[in-house]
């Protein structure tokens, strides 16, 4: 990797041209960046790969600076466990990781020393990455870093940081380390990144992990175009969270028709049918698994291999609901579909034949009193002739 | 106009023979053919039904479906020839899932609609050969094809709208739930509330079913439309009972009060009570026209004297 | 227009009975009796009958039971008129009456055996042992059947019976020895015609008591039986009447202004004394204020009253005394009592929200069908046996005639001329 030298950076494209990267590995990448935001991301937005790979290669490589807090790495993970093309390398040539304690080399002061001279150099320029949550207990003093409270150093490189992206639900609102115990609070009293950072657009990727892909988009849009993607409410990047499981779950057909999995390893769950019966939180949890399989392996995400979904994304659901507790209906049908016969439904039909027919007789009928009407008028104002008169015709 | 007081006896004896005859048949009549009469607000001890809770409701329809299969029908895909999507009960369908949801689309709800298992049921009432009877140990109305004769008087009477006739072919049926006789007797489930993913339907003994419902609005008071269970007392009380969010009129249960149909005969009943009225009627209208008979018979043999045709009657 | 006393019963003579009319009202019956074994093999669906589950009575039930024996009770009516009240000059159009009463019983009889869909099942219409008490409408189908194939039937026989001695006098002991029996017996017979209408007509208005509310309020009431069979007994007098006035165009037949004004009288007082009681009914029950309101029901509401008080109106005024305007007020009069027994089965039965019913065409040409046999039925007794009145002068006239035809009915049939004298 050509060294820093604290001048301009070069940009993506020349980087990874330097790195032996070939055009098509780039491709592959962009496409496979479109496809993990079809809508919702301006920079993959209604355009061509070629057209997505201009633009990121003009633009300079992002600084990132990777904080770790109470986190399992599970985030960092995610990022790893890509095969090919080695995305992995991309993601980490595209990018560059200026500070990640379980990537990089360095350790003890050393790494101290890298920390505060990526952010010196990149101040105001670098997004800072955080994955973990941060206790607020007691000051703070349950997570430190280099002899410092987490809280601390949070704030302290946050400052100089252009954007804040927590990664992972620990970041993004407390995850694991949040689950309250019986008391009511969580044991450090963990809490999301944008409970200590408040001055700064902070952007939110939960998941446990989320997806690698959904990261890259959003430090990309970023780098690329200056831009935060559009969020939510909850701060997360609508290209990804703007959806539930069940809205693009593979298994819906099955909730539709009324097939469940009643229990493991039964008839209905070998045949792949639906989860809901055995917790499924698919139908409250906002992610974009369902259509972004884990490992880039086809199905390698808990549905797709048979467990429900635990809504690891969502606050109010992950490690608080109990797995197999089955989800209130009304929390996730808005308006049903059109399909169900109304309980005013229209019944019967009327055919054109016999209305017609209807009316001829109807109107035969009448046509016909009324002629027999006049005809008795005539008859009757005919002199009345006397009574000795034959039948006739 | 001399009849005498022995003709009188003699033509009144005469009149009153058929008279007596269709009384006493009248009085061994079996409206006993049902050993139970069915009678409102009153249930068998072993009486069975469904508590049906729209608040559980998920719509899937797996009831729909499961009916079907545990009744040896074939699914009705006549809607979009594709899938089992009945527009309502029919013949091919005793079980259905319909919809109501308000114009702006904010209120809505599920609604199973299957054969209620009425206390005292108008169809039961109406059929003219007890082609559909009430069975006096679990309380289901149940259809006898050997004594259907098809003429829909269930159709028309059931307050429900739930028999359903066959329209097709020549061996017409009248269709319609009977809580899966076929297979509580071997202690199944019926086909519905087996398959209910969030037990929104279940099946049980109906006494159980409404201490149950009058639990859950305990549970939860305000959440079931008017703390009501809909079936306890209407319409002479259901075997099914249902607990709503939404106003029962909008999910198709009308207000029909205590009073089952077959009470609104009861006027009519009274008048035919051991034929005694019509026999009344008779005796005293063939003594009437015996009477009229004789200035008849009179005037004919006039006008045979005088135009010398013979008399018409 | 030939006005008469009228004194006796008269055949109509010099009129084939296969005239052009008959041949049409026959092919329309022969295709309905196609469409009936149609719909005996497929069944009810569409396209034989508009019928489903929400509207599961089309209009055969409805409209050839319902309606046309209500049409067809003049022989309970007329009849009660002269047994009961004895009014002599109602005799002479007892035949007349009693006729339409048989052919509208009938083919609504044949009507109800083709529209129920388990028909190998009605044998238990004879089992007392298997009705349900309960039931109006097995009070319907036991009292029909009954009176159609008994007391009905046997006060249609005298006609057939004087045809025999008139027609085959070899028969004529035996058949004297018949009508000596039967005029013994024919006070129990018509005192049974008169009592089995009253308890069915009242039976097919309580058929729809368990209609509930589903049925509008401006007919469901307890006392929809008893305007039924009044209904039916003043519909019973139109219809004789307008049997009475069209052969009297078709055939010249003479008319007696004397008893056809006593007929216009009874049906006059007893429409009026009806629509007072309906109206009663209505605003005790409180619900007066749905005939004022926007929709369907109120409109058919009016619809009845007007034509029905308005025919009578028409007949009790000066007018009435015209034949012309007697004719018109009773086709109005029987077409808003028609509509009055129709309306609470199907017009104003509201039994699931958006059901909708209308006739198919196959469903309409077999009830035509079916009122054209009846119209055939009548056609052809009246020709055939003594059944409209005239006078006597009348019957000497056909003695007269009938002596000059030939013998033999083929070649009475080819000769197609007429033998009385015209004027």
């Amino acid at each position: 990797m050509p060294k820093k030298d604290g001048t301009e950076r070069e940009s993506i494209a020349a980087h990874l041209q330097a790195c032996g990267y070939s055009r098509r590995d780039f491709l592959s990448l962009c496409t496979m960046l479109m496809a993990t935001a079809p809508v919702g991301l301006a920079l993959t937005d209604k355009t061509t790969p070629e057209a997505v790979a201009k633009t990121v290669g003009k633009a300079k490589r992002p600084s990132v600076v990777w904080l770790h807090f109470q986190d399992c790495t599970g985030c960092s993970e995610t990022l790893l466990r890509t095969s090919k093309p080695d995305v992995a390398s991309l993601i980490l040539d595209v990018i560059s990781l200026d500070y990640h304690e379980t990537l990089m080399v360095a350790s003890g002061h050393q790494a101290e020393a890298a920390l505060d001279q990526a952010v010196k150099e990149n101040a105001g320029k670098f997004i800072l990455v955080v994955e973990g949550s941060i206790p607020k207990k007691d000051g703070g003093v349950y997570m430190k870093l280099a002899g410092k409270n987490a809280i601390d150093v949070l704030k302290e490189v946050g400052s100089k940081a252009a954007a804040v992206v927590s990664m992972g639900s620990c970041a993004s609102w407390g995850g694991v380390p949040s689950t309250p115990t019986a008391g009511g609070a969580s044991p450090t009293e963990a809490v999301g990144v944008d409970k200590i950072i408040t001055d700064k657009p902070v952007i939110n990727i939960p998941g446990c992990p989320p997806n690698p892909y959904t990261l890259l988009g959003v430090v990309l849009e970023v780098a690329a175009l200056g831009k935060v993607p559009a969020l939510d409410a909850e701060k997360r990047p609508k290209f990804a969270f703007d959806r539930v499981i069940h809205d693009h779950c593979p298994r819906r057909a099955h909730f539709d028709a009324g097939r469940f999995a009643g229990s493991f390893g039964d008839e209905g769950h070998k045949q792949g049918w639906c989860l809901f019966k055995l917790g499924c939180k698919g139908p409250v949890t906002h992610a974009s698994c369902s259509t972004r399989h884990f490992n880039e392996v086809p199905d390698c995400w808990p549905i797709g291999i048979g467990a429900p979904c635990v809504g690891c994304t969502e606050q109010t659901i992950a490690f608080k609901v109990p797995i197999f507790q089955t989800v209130d209906v009304h929390s996730f049908t808005a308006t049903p579909p059109d399909g169900y016969p109304l309980v005013s439904g229209q019944s019967g039909s009327l055919s054109a034949i016999a209305t017609g027919l209807v009316g001829l007789i109807a109107g035969a009928a009448g046509g016909a009193a009324w002629v027999a009407g006049k005809k008795l008028d005539e008859a009757e104002s005919e002199a009345p002739k006397a009574s000795a008169q034959s039948g006739g015709k | 106009m001399a009849m005498t007081r022995r003709e009188a006896l003699e033509k009144i004896a005469k009149g009153s023979l058929p008279v007596i005859a269709a009384g006493c048949v009248s009085t061994a009549m079996p409206a006993k053919a049902m050993a139970f009469e069915p009678e409102p607000g009153k249930f068998p001890e072993e009486a069975v039904g469904l508590l049906y809770d729209t608040t559980r409701c998920v719509g899937c329809k797996s009831c729909v479906a499961a009916c079907s299969k545990a009744n040896d029908l074939a699914p009705d895909t006549s809607r979009d020839g594709l899938h089992q999507a009945p527009g309502d009960l029919n013949w091919q369908t005793k079980n259905i899932i319909k919809l109501y949801k308000s114009a702006d689309g904010k209120e809505y709800s599920y609604f199973k609609k299957q054969c209620m298992q009425c206390a005292d049921p108008a169809c039961v009432a109406a059929c003219m050969f007890h082609g559909l009877t009430k069975n006096e140990k679990t309380g289901v109305v149940e259809w006898n094809g050997i004594k259907c004769v098809g003429c829909r008087y269930c159709e028309v009477s059931c307050p429900f709208g739930v028999p359903t006739f066959q329209w097709v072919g020549f061996n017409p049926k009248i269709v319609k739930c009977e809580l899966c006789r076929h297979r509580t007797v071997k202690g199944q489930q019926p086909g519905c509330t087996s398959v209910c993913p969030n037990k929104a339907v279940i099946y049980g003994k109906r006494s159980d079913l409404l201490k149950e419902a009058k639990a859950r609005i305990a549970a939860a008071p305000n959440k079931y439309f008017e703390n009501k269970v809909y079936g306890e007392t209407d319409a002479g009380g259901t075997q099914c009972l249902y607990l709503s969010h939404v106003d029962f009129q909008k999910l198709g249960l009308r207000e029909y009060g205590e009073e089952s149909i077959p009470d609104r005969l009861r006027y009519q009943k009274m008048l035919y009570k051991y034929l005694a009225l019509p026999a009344a009627l008779y005796i005293a209208m063939t003594a009437v026209i015996s009477k009229n008979f004789k200035h008849v018979e009179h005037e004919l043999k006039e006008e045979e004297k005088h135009s010398g045709l013979r008399p018409q009657l | 227009m030939r006005t008469t006393k009228w004194e006796r019963a008269v055949p109509v003579y010099g009129v084939p009975v296969l005239t052009r009319a008959f041949y049409v009202l026959a092919s329309i019956f022969g295709v309905a009796l196609i469409l009936t074994v149609w719909r005996e093999y497929f069944g009810l669906a569409n396209p034989v009958s508009g019928m489903t589950d929400g509207f599961a009575w089309g209009i055969w039930k409805t409209f050839n039971v319902m309606v046309l024996t209500g049409l067809g009770s003049g022989g309970f009516a007329v009849g009660i008129g002269a047994w009961i009240f004895n009014n002599h000059k109602l005799h002479t159009v007892m035949r007349t009456a009693l006729l339409t009463s048989f052919m509208a019983y009938g083919t609504g009889l044949v009507m109800l055996g083709i529209d129920v869909g388990r028909p190998w099942n009605f044998y238990w219409v004879a089992l007392p042992w298997a009705w349900n008490g309960h039931s109006p409408l097995l009070e319907v189908a036991v009292c029909v059947s009954l009176y159609t194939c008994v007391p009905l039937l046997l006060e249609n026989v005298p006609p057939v019976l004087e045809y025999f001695i008139y027609k085959v006098p070899n028969y004529r002991p035996t058949v004297e020895k018949i009508e000596a029996v039967f005029t013994k017996v024919y006070p129990f017979i018509i005192a049974l015609a008169y009592l089995l209408p009253m308890m069915h007509q009242s039976s097919l208005g309580a058929l729809m008591l368990l209609a509930g509310p589903r049925l509008s309020g401006l007919w469901q009431s307890p006392f929809l039986p008893l305007l039924y069979v009044w209904a039916a007994a003043w519909l019973g007098y139109s219809c004789v009447v307008l049997a009475l006035v069209l052969p009297a165009l078709a055939w010249k037949r003479p008319l007696d202004l004397d008893v056809l004004g006593l007929l216009n009288k009874i049906a006059v007082n007893l429409v009026l004394a009806w629509t007072a009681f309906r109206f009663l009914v209505i605003l005790v029950r409180g619900d007066i204020g749905l005939a004022f309101q926007f929709t369907s029901d109120a409109f058919l509401f009016w619809l009845e009253t007007a034509t029905i008080l308005g025919a009578a109106l028409v007949l009790r005024s000066e007018s009435g005394k015209k034949v012309s305007k007697m004719f018109y007020a009773h086709c109005v009069l029987a077409t808003g009592g028609m509509i009055y027994r129709f309306s609470p089965t199907t017009l104003a039965f509201h039994p699931r929200g958006g059901a909708l019913y209308f006739p198919a065409a196959m469903e309409l040409i077999t009830c035509m069908g079916f009122i054209s046999l009846g119209i055939m039925g009548y056609l052809f007794a009246v020709k055939k046996l003594a059944i409209l009145p005239a006078s006597i002068e009348d019957w000497k006239k056909m003695e007269a005639y009938e002596a000059k035809a030939p013998k033999d009915p083929f070649a009475r049939y080819l000769s197609g001329k007429q033998y009385a004298t015209a004027d």
